[in-house]
């Protein structure tokens, strides 16, 4: 990113509080998406993303560069959402498609009433993927369908996302078939 | 590969007809998946279906913003952090405030400790001369104890005695306010 060498100059210079008035609003909107990709809820992801600046903000004296700003920024988010999910209660799982309760997620999915139905079915259907799909489906659509930016923030190579991706579109479509379909 | 009961495409384009979808196949590739789509009613039909599932989720996902409010919140959380030395006047304030209460309560108790001692003492002399004087008359009472000063004089030291075991016991209790020790 050209802005991370503006930021980085500052840090070699030790100007942190100048470089970290350059990195807030060149990746606030980044990492409250990908906040928003872990943590599903529009408030919840804002505070993560105010509480992964407040720690950059702490911790940027001693970023040594030896990997780049974007994939520290993007650590420390991913981080600040696992604790966040940690602290909540567990819940039941869906990380496993083929379980007794994803399937059973999706069946009532599909024939349950809604009042968008179509619109509310797709979503609930994404809801019923394993987590490090939903991530990267959710994160996909949001940075406008850049591998290579989804693959930067989830800290993955980028065959690893595009595999993602693919099983996680694959299901969906396997889920969102008429049952007559899936029967045959 | 053209069978009319399987679903989904045939296994060798399945990578293929995604990246001709993303436009990243390079031409050559993208020459053969599309010829190979044009012979294959399964492929055309899942690749059609994958467009509609693409368009989709392009459109239904949401896609929520950041609020207006996002840069002040922050900046309010930042000054709050950099206002260290107000936190560390307070938290100087608090410890000292602790520490000297601490100290008055050490103070208190070590004066108790000593007025209960010399209660004690007082009430040791009390007893001893009680019983020197009744020794000395065999087994009579405090009336006839010897004649003279010997009886003044033991009279003042049980006096003295009870008056000192007295203020002891009361300091211990409750402390002597014009002396200052209090609890």
């Amino acid at each position: 990113m050209a802005m991370d060498s503006g930021i980085e100059q500052h840090l070699a210079a030790g100007r942190h509080a100048r470089a970290f008035d350059l990195v807030v609003p060149a990746y606030k909107d980044r990492v409250f998406r990908l906040a928003y990709s872990i943590l599903k809820e529009r408030a919840a992801a804002e505070d993560a993303a105010q509480e992964t600046f407040v720690r950059i903000w702490k911790a940027l004296p001693g970023f040594d560069g030896r990997a780049a700003l974007g994939t520290w920024i993007y650590a420390i988010t991913r981080n600040t959402c696992l604790m966040e999910l940690r602290r909540r209660r567990p819940t039941v799982s869906f990380d496993d498609p083929d379980s007794t309760e994803a399937q059973h997620a999706a069946a009532s999915i599909a024939s349950g009433p809604a009042a968008d139905p179509e619109r509310d079915n797709l979503l609930r259907l994404v809801d019923t993927l394993p987590r490090n799909q939903q991530e990267a489906v959710r994160l996909f659509y949001l940075e406008d369908r850049s591998y290579e930016t989804v693959a930067e923030q989830l800290g993955m190579p980028l065959g690893t996302v595009k595999n993602l991706l693919h099983r996680a579109r694959k299901r969906l479509m396997e889920l969102a078939r008429p049952d007559e379909v899936k029967a045959a | 590969m053209n069978d009319p009961t399987l679903i989904g495409p045939c296994a060798d384009y399945e990578h293929d007809l995604v990246d001709l979808h993303d436009g990243t196949l390079t031409s050559d590739r993208a020459r053969v998946v599309r010829r190979h789509l044009e012979a294959c009613p399964r492929c055309r039909d899942w690749q059609a279906e994958f467009a509609i599932l693409e368009a989709r989720l392009a459109a239904e996902l949401p896609r929520p913003e950041l609020s207006p409010t996002f840069d002040a919140k922050l900046q309010q959380r930042l000054a709050a952090l950099a206002r260290p030395p107000v936190r560390n006047d307070l938290r100087a304030a608090l410890v000292h405030e602790h520490d000297s209460l601490l100290d008055t309560l050490r103070r208190g108790a070590r004066r108790r400790a000593v007025l209960s001692a010399l209660g004690s003492a007082a009430v040791t002399l009390c007893v001893l001369a009680a019983a020197r004087g009744l020794l000395a008359q065999g087994v009579g009472l405090l009336p006839s104890v010897a004649e003279g000063p010997e009886r003044w004089l033991m009279l003042g030291i049980v006096g003295v005695a009870m008056a000192v075991a007295t203020l002891g016991w009361s300091a211990g209790r409750s402390g002597v306010p014009r002396l200052g020790l209090l609890r």
